[in-house]
């Protein structure tokens, strides 16, 4: 009996010892400990662990953190876990929670069948329960770091392989060393992610097949979660497709119809920010001023009514302030990207910039002609602009309210005038009428003309610019061949000293304020490398014409009097 | 991108085209172009806008050569016109001594605007007309010296002065262009840092890995 005794009290001693020991290790161990369960915690967006529900069962170990993931937290990994498209594994202190959590329930099930009477079994589970537990956490901390260890050798790896790629030499801009990192990043989330590589195959074998560029492109532009581990950056929040279709089914509508009519603004885009944006601009109130100066500049043609002046200042004052916010939302559209995490759809379609261009190209080499780079800037504008466009528009309106109003007055004013009269050459246009069947000079570019605020994509609003003034060019060929029948023919092509005056009466012809707003924003988001070219130089000749079909109004004086110098 | 040489770069300049309206200068430009092998230098968009190959010294130049309205009403906006040129050709009529005067008008205008950065040929057209000349040479010349630019003598009707003056000016915007990039380090970046200016294209596709060092396996 008396043995059994010994036994007993030994046994107890014992169990003290090895409580007292794991205080101590606590103690010396909380760094070690919260770092790993900080570790587990930070991956994605799990808080700390350490909740009153747990209290309860530690509160004979008396330890500071729990080695447990709070259920709801280890609920909300799991369902983002079966959500990740690229099946991650856990984690050895994810795993080890998970051990951690059947341990405890096992435990707590013994502890149950328990009586009253058995109060040091009680203890005894509990102190092994915590051991084994903290012997979990250890284990898994360790492999953690193997497998971190791991992983930085492999980052060492392909950042050496990006160099080689970037083949440094000498000194590195900025904007090149940001590149390396990115792709970096692009070649580590290729190693965890099988489709791009389908893709860079599939395009290996059919180099010349553009309709793959915009399939990748299209592929990418959806919930794509690429970003999340490329950059830290990611353009995955949903750019809604649907959004777009719906858009389109508008569009379709509308062409249907009447695809001459103005496009109202729409506002079933769901771009919050700009949206209220939007809203905001609406404090400035049009308190009706707006529309009487033009009303009065409709009969008096007088812009600088005493009478109107202190108004004047209100709104000159306001229009300011919209056009400040303007430049701000136009910065903001073209640099934001680096901090959109959390801001919403628009900084997904900033992306449109540079960046999401350059990460294509370093992420599919084979994209890297000047055929692909073109087709795929165009692809992404669409899929990016395409829902965006027509609330950007409206923001631009606000702000050129003034100048459309100007343009609307020259069009009332002179909307059915002769080309002569604004100072189109004599020769580059039939003076019979007859001649024309019905219509009037250079009908057709103005009907190409009006298409353009139709289509809700920079390059292609641009394009349709460009078809303007060729068929204008086309146009002038075609009426100078019937003037010189008789003489011979000469072959000066027409200059620009000739293209401004038509374009103006085109412009003046298609019958679309709009077009001074459409050209404006064109303006800020047109590709810079378009710029310098043909398209450059139409853009620039419409707002040209534009202005000056604006200024028209201010007084006859403009009109044909400088015809000739 | 970084390796490679000078060789496989393409130059790209914008080059804007000012003048009174009858003093020639779509008559000086279309010679230009199309003077020489075929006339497919002649863009759609007829003698506005023009564009031109070139090789000079073994290096590519695509010229990009914008006309713009030399009347008066269109003027407002001009620098819209010439922001981001490398070059401006500014054309008077040796006859016309008002239409020397508006040259001198819009040499202001584009070096307020655009600083030195820009390469400046004034140009006296219709030489073959000098029987008439009421611009001097003298006068023309220390002008042009006077505000930085390069005088020239062209006849767009005789097709005389009008290669060299090009061919000038393209070598001193490729000067002025190694020179920013001199500046920038041997930097060079083709990509949007270099704003709109001068462009430094590749234009060969450049999926092969510039040459050399270790390949990438």
């Amino acid at each position: 009996i008396v043995a059994v005794e010994v036994e007993r009290m030994l046994r107890l001693a014992e169990q003290c010892l090895e409580r007292a020991k794991s205080f101590i290790g606590k103690s010396a161990d909380p760094p070690d400990l919260s770092a790993s369960v900080s570790a587990s915690s930070s991956w994605r967006k799990a808080t700390s662990p350490t909740k009153t529900g747990h209290r309860r069962v530690m509160s004979e170990g008396g330890g500071e953190l729990s080695p447990f993931l709070p259920p709801e937290i280890f609920q909300r990994i799991q369902t983002v876990e079966s959500q990740d498209t690229s099946k991650k594994e856990l984690t050895p202190i994810e795993e080890a929670s998970r051990l951690n959590q059947k341990l405890k329930a096992n435990y707590e099930a013994r502890l149950a069948r328990l009586t009253p009477g058995q109060a040091y079994q009680k203890t005894s589970l509990t102190l092994s329960l915590q051991r084994q537990m903290m012997e979990n956490l250890i284990i898994a901390k360790a492999r953690q770091d193997a497998l971190q260890r791991k992983m930085e050798e492999r980052r060492l790896r392909l950042q050496e392989e990006a160099n080689r790629r970037f083949a440094a030499s000498g000194a590195m801009t900025a904007e090149e060393q940001e590149q390396r990192i990115l792709y970096t990043n692009v070649l580590e989330y290729e190693q965890d992610h099988d489709w791009p590589k389908l893709w860079k195959a599939n395009m290996r074998k059919n180099l010349d097949d553009m309709t793959l560029v915009s399939g990748l492109v299209s592929y990418l532009k959806p919930t794509r979660t690429v970003g999340s581990s490329v950059g830290g950056q990611s353009f995955s929040a949903d750019s809604s497709p649907s959004l777009s279709h719906d858009l389109h089914a508008n569009y379709d509508d509308e062409d249907g119809d009447e695809p001459h009519t103005q496009v109202t603004v729409d506002r079933e885009n769901s771009f919050e920010d700009l949206e209220q944006f939007l809203t905001q601009l609406d404090w400035a109130p049009p308190h009706g001023s707006a529309d009487d100066t033009g009303s009065d500049l409709d009969t008096t043609c007088d812009p600088l009514m005493q009478p109107e002046q202190e108004e004047g200042n209100i709104q000159e004052l306001e229009i300011r302030a919209l056009t400040e916010h303007l430049k701000a939302v136009v910065k903001d559209i073209h640099i934001a990207i680096g901090e959109h995490e959390d801001r919403g759809h628009l900084w997904v379609c900033l992306y449109i910039s540079d960046q999401l261009l350059s990460l294509c190209l370093l992420s599919f080499e084979c994209l890297n002609t000047a055929n692909s780079k073109d087709l795929c800037l165009a692809s992404i504008e669409e899929a990016f602009f395409t829902p965006l466009w027509s609330a950007l528009v409206a923001l631009f309106r606000k702000v050129h309210r003034e100048r459309e109003q100007a343009f609307e007055t020259s069009m009332k004013l002179y909307g059915d005038i002769s080309p002569g009269d604004v100072g189109v050459s004599l020769k580059l246009f039939p003076q019979d009428p007859g001649a024309l069947q019905g219509s009037y000079p250079y009908e057709s570019a103005v009907q190409e003309l009006r298409l353009l605020i139709i289509d809700r994509c920079p390059q292609r609003k641009l394009e349709c610019i460009v078809r303007t003034l060729r068929l204008i060019c086309a146009c002038a060929e075609d009426y100078r061949c019937l003037h010189e029948v008789d003489s011979t023919p000469k072959t000066a092509a027409i200059g620009a000293d000739d293209l401004l005056p038509i374009l103006s009466f085109v412009a003046l012809r298609s019958q679309c304020p709009q077009l001074v707003s459409e050209c404006a924003a064109l303006e800020e988001f047109i590709h810079e490398g378009y710029l310098i070219g043909e398209e450059g130089y139409c853009l620039t000749s419409m707002q040209s014409a534009l202005a000056y079909v604006e200024s028209l109004h201010t007084g006859g004086a403009h009109l044909p009097a400088d015809k000739l110098t | 991108m970084a390796a490679g040489g000078t060789g496989g770069r393409t130059y790209s300049f914008k080059v804007v085209l000012l003048g009174e309206g009858c003093v020639g200068k779509t008559s000086l430009v279309l010679r230009y172009c199309e003077n020489k092998f075929n006339d497919k230098h002649i863009t759609t968009l007829q003698a506005s806008f023009l564009t031109k190959k070139l090789n000079i010294t073994g290096k590519r130049v695509n010229l990009a050569i914008w006309d713009t309205a030399g009347q008066e009403r269109f003027h407002a906006l001009g620098p819209i016109y010439y922001r981001d040129s490398n070059g401006a050709v500014l054309v008077y009529d040796i006859t016309d001594e008002d239409s020397f005067q508006k040259v001198k008008n819009w040499v202001k205008e584009l070096r307020k605007m655009l600083g030195n950065e820009i390469c400046l040929c004034i140009v006296g057209n219709k030489i073959d007309l000098d029987k008439d000349r009421h611009v001097s040479v003298e006068e023309a010349e220390s002008y042009a010296e006077s505000v930085g630019a390069k005088h020239y003598h062209t006849s767009a009707k005789l097709n005389k002065g009008i290669e060299e003056l090009f061919l000038d000016l393209c070598k001193r915007m490729m000067e002025t262009a190694q020179a920013e990039e001199r500046l920038k380090g041997n930097g060079a970046s083709q990509s949007a840092s270099s704003r709109r200016g001068v462009q430094i294209v590749d234009d060969e596709p450049q999926a092969t890995p510039a040459g050399g060092c270790c390949s990438s396996g």
